[in-house]
């Protein structure tokens, strides 16, 4: 007679964050939002200060590298990070909820700029064409820019409330399409330059009145100098939108992690200078100081193919290359700002300061369709409001960049204080070691220039500001009333850092149906049970190669008796695979994480191991048998499970504690 | 046929000698008690009774009756050399109060309590446990004869 079945229900989990991509895919999403600025930084900083914006431009872009410094300090430090969890950890909830509702106000902004932008370029290039196919059509540029702007949003919103996850994939050919187009349009601009020699432009910016917003009643502020500078950087900041992002997508980025995540900013870093702050340079040493505030305030870059030298129809054909690749890039952005959104404020509900009428899920899609709604609404009236005028948007743009950015950096400041024991595997340079602690010069510095600019931008840009802080108090409201309503809630449920993954369970019929799913050539099972215990599957995840290593991870919850009934996973269990998930995140590597309810844990452990091939078993020690006692359950596990006589496959089994190991062979 | 692995035979272990059939239908503590007096007459020279029954009282609180209705109470003394066991046949069975199991076969186990002897440990419950399989457990249970017992455990 064979023994009673021991794994009554079994279960595979599966979460969007078990599996990983390369740092180049993680460059690109990033990428596909922060290097979008490139479309419309430079007309709208024309528009401020004049000729002198090519210099701005690429100032942000290189300070860009300072700042992708600062983030990745603190992606390093806390891996599903983002403004709000480090301002949380560093200046308590009040100011992350305030920084968290400016970044919103960029997410609600993010979209309509970008969408606006592609159908200003789209609206460009059809003028163009049509003429030649002889169409009489007058294309209206900024009304057929809020008819595309409109569109696109609607699609991402349909898309967002389907859940259709944002694809790495996607963005990595997008840009790889970008760097073709801007490889040729850099040698384009270079051989045209060579043929025409050029002048630089002037450095002194030149302020409009709108520009210089409620400066304009204090005529002292007016002089060029440190302050004109500062004024200056400000209106090009909106060239650095999108590191938000990289906090976003760094938990998603493949082991080694750290490593690919330097990769990956040194990678954004050198096209970002390249793109964004040599080509808006370049456009302006090669189109005449007219026609970049005039025909091509809107759309630079179409404006570069064409002033290019060569017959019309290559510079032309050049244009319809720098639209597509514009319209991609900054139709992803639109997708990147409801998926941010979404995220963020799915991060904060979790944190207990959202009510949950936010979170409802969508019947059909299981999507929070209510904040998916919201995003959409905020940006189709942002876009009518703006009628088009990528100036205004420009003008109200930067508030959350500037104030996400500031909070980040004065965050990591406080931290280096506040967790100076943390041992920290990166840091930004220029420290001073003093008192237990490294003073962080260089970031400080950082910190500096950016409340310079965010104290600049709040008295110039009157739009940004006006905006940014009544959004941002609506937020903050929404914010404080739902955490006061949640808050008897709140009291019951500790909030944990990262807790409340949101899981797919799929139920199976037996162990051996999963079998398949595990396609690497060697295996090693993790059983785990308590979430602060867990070295032994940190020992694993660090040390395994994850392109030949499927590392399945089980959980077994004890179920008295020999009936299949109907148990589900409980809160507990959930916190046991969030605490996997997370370590899974921290290494960069995919984990298989499976779920049973059994007899025996022991029993599970063998049968799993046996049914998948497993090479090794690791195990954390029990606090309450020891690790011989382990050993021996799994070892009689082991022999019970194995037919009279059969020699089967030796695996390696041990037990792993903190600095110390013992392992052994089940034969 | 039992496989010998990694240098651990049951046919060193379960010897016709070594085989007590327990009649009727014992508590668990008694079945293991029979089979401590017998254990102890075959260590006595380096074992004490105190310790033996200490010991094998204190592991049991640790060990588990395995599913296919056989129980290993297993203890490592630093004194031994060797493995020792001890083969209870119990025809009528008893019922385990902690899982409900109906247990008709148990070995008492003394392995030496040394680090080069651990893999062999573990070798030597994996093998117990992969041998008495509810089947093995039937056949043992209708038997009257320690040396039949022994050959149909051994394969000998």
């Amino acid at each position: 007679m064979v023994p009673n079945p021991r794994l009554k229900q079994v279960f595979v989990l599966s979460t969007a964050m078990l599996s990983f991509i390369s740092f180049w895919k993680a460059a690109s999403v990033v990428l596909c939002d922060f290097g979008s600025s490139a479309y419309y930084a430079g007309g709208i900083a024309m528009k401020a200060f004049g000729p002198a914006f090519p210099w701005f431009i690429l100032g942000v872009m290189l300070f860009s590298g300072l700042m992708l410094g600062v983030y990745t300090e603190s992606c390093i430090m806390f891996v599903r990070g983002g403004v709000y969890v480090v301002v949380r950890e560093a200046m308590g909830k009040v100011m992350a909820k305030f920084s968290v509702s400016a970044l919103v106000f960029d997410y609600a902004l993010t979209g309509p700029i970008s969408s606006v932008t592609a159908g200003l370029y789209l609206g460009g290039l059809l003028s163009n064409i049509l003429p030649l196919l002889h169409i009489n059509w007058h294309v209206p540029s900024r009304a057929f820019a809020v008819i595309f702007a409109i569109l696109v949003t609607a699609y991402f919103w349909r898309e967002n409330i389907r859940g259709i996850e944002e694809s790495a994939d996607n963005n990595f050919k997008i840009i790889a399409f970008v760097a073709v187009v801007a490889v040729l349009l850099l040698g384009w601009s270079g051989l045209t330059l060579y043929q025409r020699g050029f002048v630089l432009p002037p450095f002194t910016p030149v302020f409009s009145e709108e520009a210089l917003g409620w400066t304009v009643h204090f005529p002292w502020l007016k002089a060029v100098g440190l302050i004109g500078i500062v004024m200056a950087f400000g209106h090009s900041i909106l060239a650095l939108s999108g590191l938000e992002t990289l906090a976003q997508v760094y938990r998603e980025i493949e082991d080694p992690k750290v490593l690919n995540l330097k990769k990956a900013v040194v990678s954004i870093f050198i096209f970002s200078v390249l793109f964004t702050g040599l080509l808006t340079f370049i456009s302006a040493l090669i189109i005449p100081p007219d026609l970049v505030a005039g025909k091509y305030a809107e759309n630079l870059l179409s404006g570069l193919a064409l002033e290019l030298n060569g017959p019309y129809w290559s510079r032309l054909g050049m244009q319809v290359l720098v639209v597509l690749s514009g319209v991609l890039m900054l139709v992803g952005a639109v997708n990147t700002s409801f998926v941010g959104a979404n995220g963020v404020l799915n991060r904060v509900a979790e944190d207990g300061i959202l009510h949950d009428w936010f979170r409802h899920l969508h019947k059909k899609y299981g999507t929070t369709h209510r904040i998916v709604n919201i995003i959409a609404v905020i940006q189709i009236v942002i876009i009518l409001v703006s009628g088009g005028d990528i100036f205004l948007l420009g003008e109200a743009y930067a508030f959350g960049v500037l104030a996400s950015m500031s909070f980040n950096t004065m965050s990591m400041v406080i931290l280096r204080f506040k967790r100076r024991e943390e041992e920290r595997e990166w840091m930004f340079p220029l420290n001073i070691p003093y008192n237990n602690a490294y003073i962080p010069v260089g970031l400080m510095l950082v910190l500096v220039v950016l409340l310079s600019a965010t104290g600049m931008n709040l008295l110039t840009k009157k739009v940004a500001t006006i905006g940014g802080l009544a959004f941002t108090a609506v937020f903050y409201a929404i914010f404080y009333v739902s955490e006061k309503l949640n808050e008897k809630k709140a009291q019951l449920y500790q909030p944990d850092d990262d807790s409340d993954e949101k899981m797919n369970l799929r139920r199976e019929a037996d162990i051996q149906t999963v079998v398949p799913e595990l396609t690497k050539a060697r295996r090693v099972l993790v059983p785990v049970r308590n979430p602060n215990n867990l070295v032994h599957l940190a020992s694993v995840l660090e040390t395994a190669d994850d392109d030949t290593t499927d590392i399945i991870v089980l959980s077994a919850k004890i179920a008295k008796g020999i009936q299949s009934g109907g148990e589900t996973m409980a809160d507990e269990d959930k916190e046991v695979f969030s605490a996997v998930v997370l370590l899974a995140e921290k290494y960069g590597k995919t984990v298989k994480p499976i779920f049973v309810f059994s007899n025996d844990p022991f029993y599970s452990m063998a049968q799993v191991a046996q049914a998948a091939g497993a090479d090794e078993i690791v195990m954390g020690v029990s606090g309450s048998t020891g690790a011989e006692i382990q050993l021996e359950r799994l070892a009689m596990a082991w022999g019970m499970l194995k037919k009279p006589g059969e020699a089967g496959k030796p695996v390696l089994a041990k037990v792993v504690w903190e600095g110390r190991q013992m392992t052994f062979q089940l034969s | 046929m039992i496989r010998q692995s990694d240098g651990v035979s049951l046919s060193a272990v379960i010897t016709p000698e070594n085989v007590v059939f327990i009649e009727g239908t014992p508590s668990k503590e008694e079945a293991v008690r029979q089979l401590t007096e017998r254990m102890l007459a075959r260590v006595s020279g380096v074992i004490s009774r105190k310790a033996l029954f200490d010991r094998v009282a204190e592991v049991e609180k640790l060990n588990q009756v395995l599913e296919s209705g056989f129980y290993i109470p297993h203890a490592k003394f630093p004194e031994l050399d060797a493995f020792y066991g001890v083969l209870g046949v119990v025809p009528q069975g008893f019922t385990d109060p902690a899982t409900g199991l109906k247990v008709k076969a148990l070995i008492l186990l003394l392995s030496p309590h040394k680090p080069a002897f651990f893999q062999r440990h573990l070798n030597m419950l994996s093998l117990l446990s992969q041998t008495f399989q509810p089947e093995l457990i039937e056949k043992l249970a209708v038997l009257k004869d320690p040396a039949a017992a022994a050959a149909l455990v051994t394969g000998k």
